[in-house]
C-alpha cells in the first residue's frame, strides 16, 4: 500500500486533460474513478477530500460540505497507454468528452482508465475478438455506461458498423502482423478527418527476425500509406521491451 | 458512375437518403471537396433524407444488426427499400444505391433487380458520402433527440456482444495466425 496510512497525497492535473498525478511518497499516474468505491482489476484507489465549493450563501456560517473524489492508480507496467504517457507523448488525442475506438480491448483494464479520461460525456467503443477476455470486458462495461463492448474481429469493421459513430481517436493494441492494415480499415470507416491514431507496436508480433527499429520504421511507412500522417514515435522502455508507440493524424485530402 | 441514393444503417434504424450533389471522382481528394462533407451546413445540402425507419425495439434491432453484420438483407430492410426507392419505368436506367458493405450490396441486388449498388470500395465518392452520413447522422435524422443514437448503441452493443460470447461453441479462444 504505497499511498495509504495517512500519507498526505496531493492530486495534480497532468498535461493531458483527464489524467492526474498523485504526489505522495512516490508519484503515481491516476485517473478519476467514474464509479467511486469500485476497483476494476484490484488496482489501488486514492480518496481525496475536496472542500465544498464556496457558494454565494457561504456567509450563513455553515461549513461547505466536503466531497470525496476517488482516483485509481494506473500502472504503466500493465498498460501501454500509461507507459506512453509517462514516456512523454505529446498528444494522446483523448480528453474529457472524446469518442475513442479502442482496438484490442482485452479484459478492459486499460479501457476502464480511458473511460475515466473521456468521462460521462465521452464514449469508448471497445473492440475485442477473444471470447474469454470479452466476458470480462462486458462485465466491466456494465458498470461503466460510457463503454460500448464489441466482441468482433477488428479486421472486419463493417461487421460492427451499426455500433460505432465517428470517433476522435483510434487506439490500437492488437499485436497482429497486419496491424497497420487493421488500423487503416477502421480509420477509413470511423475516424474523423484530423482525428488521432495511437498505435502500440510490439516488434516481435510483426516480425521476430528483423531488428525492432527496422520493424517500427516499416510500420510507420504502412501507416502513411493508410493516409495516417505520423507525428511522434517513442519506445516504451523501461516498461516494455521492444515496443514502440506511434501517434499520427488521419487525413483524407491530398 | 453517379450514385442516386444512400443507405445508412445505424443503431436506431435504417435511413435512405437521396443524393442531390456529389463530387467528381477525379477531384474527390482535393481539400476543398473534402471540407464540404465536414461541415453540416454544406453536407446537409448534398443529401436529402427520404425516409427513416426506426427499429421496433431492442430485439428487432439486434436481429437486424446480426443480419447486417453478415451481409444479409433482412425483411425489414427490404420493405424499407421497396417503399422508398422509385420503381424504374424503363429497363435501361437502373437506380444506384450507395451501401457500405459489399456483401449487403450483393444481397440487395439479388432481391431487387432494378437496383445497382456502389460500395465504398468501388467508389471513393460513395465512401465519403457515407462517412458524412455517419458524422452527421444525429442531426440529419430529425426525429431523433440528442443522445438517442448513443443510448441505442450502448444497448445494442451489449446485446450483440453478449450473444456472441454466450453462443460460442468453443469456450476457449480461437487464435488466428
Amino acid at each position: 500500500a504505497g499511498a495509504k496510512g495517512g500519507q498526505r497525497v496531493v492530486i495534480e492535473p497532468h498535461r493531458h486533460a483527464g489524467v492526474f498525478v498523485a504526489r505522495g511518497k512516490e508519484d503515481l499516474l491516476v485517473t478519476k474513478n467514474l464509479t467511486p468505491g469500485e476497483a476494476v482489476y484490484g488496482e489501488k484507489r486514492i480518496s481525496i477530500d475536496t472542500p465544498g465549493a464556496v457558494s454565494g450563501d457561504a456567509t450563513n456560517g455553515d461549513t461547505p460540505i466536503a466531497t470525496k473524489t476517488e482516483y485509481r492508480v494506473w500502472n504503466p507496467f500493465r498498460s501501454k497507454l500509461a507507459a506512453g504517457i509517462l514516456g512523454g507523448l505529446e498528444d494522446i488525442h483523448m480528453k474529457p468528452g472524446s469518442k475513442v475506438l479502442y482496438l484490442g480491448a482485452a479484459s478492459g483494464t486499460s479501457v476502464s482508465h480511458v473511460a475515466d479520461i473521456v468521462g460521462p460525456t465521452g464514449t469508448v467503443f471497445a473492440v475485442e475478438f477473444s471470447h474469454r477476455s470479452g466476458r470480462d470486458l462486458i462485465n466491466m462495461a456494465t458498470h461503466r455506461t460510457n463503454v460500448i463492448p464489441i466482441i468482433e474481429d477488428a479486421r472486419h469493421p463493417l461487421k460492427y458498423r451499426m455500433l460505432v459513430s465517428m470517433v476522435d481517436c483510434i487506439f490500437a493494441d492488437v499485436a497482429q502482423p497486419d496491424q497497420a492494415r487493421i488500423v487503416g480499415l477502421n480509420a477509413h470507416q470511423f475516424l474523423k478527418v484530423g482525428g488521432g491514431v495511437v498505435v502500440s507496436i510490439k516488434a516481435n508480433c510483426i516480425d521476430s527476425t528483423a531488428p525492432p527499429e527496422q520493424v517500427f520504421a516499416r510500420e510507420v511507412i504502412k501507416l502513411r500509406e493508410e493516409r495516417i500522417k505520423p507525428k511522434e514515435q517513442l519506445t516504451l522502455e523501461p516498461f516494455e521491451r521492444d515496443h514502440a508507440m506511434v501517434v499520427g493524424v488521419y487525413q483524407r485530402s491530398g | 458512375m453517379s450514385v442516386d441514393y444512400l443507405l445508412h444503417e445505424s443503431s436506431v434504424g435504417y435511413a435512405v437518403f437521396k443524393v442531390r450533389m456529389q463530387a467528381d471522382t477525379v477531384g474527390n481528394r482535393l481539400k476543398e471537396v473534402q471540407d464540404k462533407s465536414q461541415d453540416l451546413a454544406t453536407f446537409g445540402k448534398m443529401v436529402d433524407l427520404v425516409s427513416f425507419a426506426p427499429f421496433h425495439g431492442a430485439a428487432h434491432a439486434l436481429e437486424n444488426a446480426n443480419d447486417v453484420s453478415e451481409g444479409i438483407a433482412s425483411d425489414f430492410l427490404r420493405t424499407v427499400l421497396e417503399a422508398n426507392l422509385p420503381k424504374s419505368e424503363k429497363k435501361k436506367r437502373k437506380i444506384t444505391l450507395g451501401v457500405v458493405d459489399r456483401n449487403l450490396a450483393g444481397s440487395i441486388k439479388a432481391a431487387f433487380p432494378h437496383i445497382e449498388c456502389e460500395t465504398s470500395e468501388t467508389s471513393e465518392v460513395v465512401g465519403d458520402l457515407l462517412r458524412g452520413l455517419r458524422l452527421h447522422a444525429g442531426k440529419l435524422l430529425k426525429k431523433l433527440q440528442e443522445g438517442d443514437v448513443e443510448r441505442a448503441q450502448l444497448g445494442l452493443g451489449h446485446a450483440y456482444s453478449r450473444a456472441k460470447v454466450k453462443f460460442s461453441v468453443q469456450k476457449n479462444d480461437n487464435h488466428i495466425i
